[in-house]
C-alpha cells in the first residue's frame, strides 16, 4: 500500500513536469464577444416571463389533446348510437355450425341482435296491438276472463304445472 | 474565501443582469473549462469551440445558473453535456480525423527529455475518457477528490477508484513506451 502511493506520487511529479497551456487573450476575447451578443439578445426575456410561456404551451397542447381525444371518441362512438343497426357480416348471422336445439338456437339469434331499443318500434308495436284489441272487442270476440284460483290462463290446463309442489 | 468571495461577487452580478458577470464568468471558469475539454476531446481546436458553445449557453441560461445552488457543478453540467454533443456528432462525422494536436506542453526550463510532452499525451490519449478527465483536473488543476466529484457530479469513492486504475494503466503505458 505504502509502495503504491510513493509510486503514485513519482508519477505525479513526472506528470507535472507537462503543464496545461491557459487560455489565450484572443481566446477570451472571441469567447466573451460572443457572449455578450447572446447576453444581448436575451435582455429582452424577463426571467418570470419563461415559466408563463412555457405554462401557455403546456395549456394549448392539453387543449389540443382534449379536442383531438372528443373528436377521436366521438368518430368511434357514432356507429354504436341507437337507431342504427351494427353491421352484421352474413358468416355472423348464419353460422355453419348450431350446436344446440331449437331454443338454443333461438336464443342465439336474439342475442346476436342489436341490443338497442328503437323507441318508434315499439310505440307502433303498441298500437298495433291495441287496435288489433279494439277490433276483436267489436267483432264480439270475448277474452275468456282470468281463472279463479290465482292460477294464470295462460297455462294450459292439464300440464301439470300446478302439480309440482 | 476567496473563491467564496467571486462566487457571491458571480451572484449579485447574475442577479442584477449585468453583462460584466460574462467577465466573472471567464474568470471563474474558463481555464478549468478549457483544460477539462482539452483533455475529453484530445484536442485544442475543437476544446475552444465547445468552449465557446458553453459560454453562450451559460449566458443563455444566467437566470437558472443565478438559482442554481452549486453554481460549479451547474456549469459543469452544461459543459459536459454540451461535450457529449460534440462527441457524439464527431463519432457520426467520420470523414473528419483527428489533427495530431499537442494539447499538454512540457514546462520551460523542465531538464527533462524533448519528447516528454508528446509521451505524456500520447499515454494520458490512451486512457479511458473517464479516468483521464480525473487525473487531469487532479494533477493539472490541482483539485481534490471532493472537488472533482461534485463538478463531475460522482460519488467521491468513484472518482477515486478512476483516479487509482488510471494511474496504474498509465505506468504500465509509460513504461511499456520507455521499453
Amino acid at each position: 500500500m505504502k509502495d503504491n502511493s510513493i509510486e503514485n506520487e513519482q508519477l505525479e511529479d513526472f506528470l507535472r513536469k507537462a503543464r496545461l497551456p491557459e487560455a489565450s487573450p484572443e481566446l477570451k476575447q472571441r469567447i466573451t464577444a460572443e457572449a455578450r451578443k447572446a447576453w444581448k439578445q436575451t435582455t429582452g426575456e424577463v426571467s418570470w416571463l419563461i415559466p408563463l410561456r412555457r405554462l401557455a404551451a403546456s395549456a394549448a397542447a392539453a387543449v389540443f389533446i382534449i379536442l383531438l381525444t372528443n373528436y377521436s371518441s366521438e368518430r368511434a362512438l357514432a356507429k354504436w348510437r341507437s337507431g342504427e343497426s351494427l353491421p352484421v357480416s352474413a358468416e355472423y348471422e348464419t353460422p355453419a355450425e348450431m350446436p344446440y336445439g331449437t331454443f338454443a338456437k333461438n336464443l342465439a339469434t336474439l342475442r346476436r341482435k342489436p341490443s338497442a331499443i328503437d323507441a318508434s318500434a315499439l310505440r307502433d308495436h303498441v298500437e298495433n296491438v291495441r287496435r288489433a284489441l279494439d277490433e276483436s272487442k267489436q267483432n264480439g270476440i270475448s277474452i275468456s276472463p282470468a281463472p279463479s284460483g290465482g292460477s294464470s290462463f295462460l297455462v294450459p290446463a292439464g300440464t301439470g304445472a300446478g302439480s309440482y309442489s | 474565501m476567496n473563491e467564496k468571495l467571486s462566487e457571491n461577487e458571480l451572484r449579485a452580478a447574475l442577479a442584477r443582469d449585468d453583462p460584466a458577470a460574462v467577465e466573472l464568468i471567464w474568470d471563474r471558469y474558463a481555464n478549468d473549462l478549457l483544460a477539462y475539454l482539452r483533455c475529453v476531446l484530445c484536442s485544442i481546436h475543437d476544446a475552444e469551440d465547445v468552449l465557446q458553445i458553453v459560454f453562450v449557453r451559460i449566458v443563455r441560461k444566467r437566470h437558472k445558473l443565478a438559482k442554481a445552488r452549486h453554481l460549479d457543478a451547474y456549469v459543469y453540467r452544461i459543459a459536459r453535456n454540451e461535450v457529449s454533443g460534440w462527441i457524439r456528432r464527431r463519432k457520426r462525422d467520420r470523414q473528419r480525423k483527428l489533427a495530431d494536436e499537442s494539447w499538454l506542453v512540457v514546462r520551460q526550463g523542465d531538464d527533462g527529455p524533448s519528447d516528454l510532452g508528446e509521451h505524456l499525451q500520447a499515454a494520458l490519449n490512451r486512457l479511458p475518457q473517464t479516468q483521464r478527465e480525473v487525473i487531469v483536473m487532479k494533477i493539472y488543476r490541482q483539485k481534490t477528490f471532493l472537488e472533482i466529484s461534485r463538478l463531475l457530479d460522482m460519488s467521491l469513492s468513484t472518482v477515486a477508484s478512476r483516479y487509482r486504475y488510471g494511474m496504474e494503466k498509465l505506468r504500465t503505458l509509460l513504461g511499456s513506451m520507455e521499453t
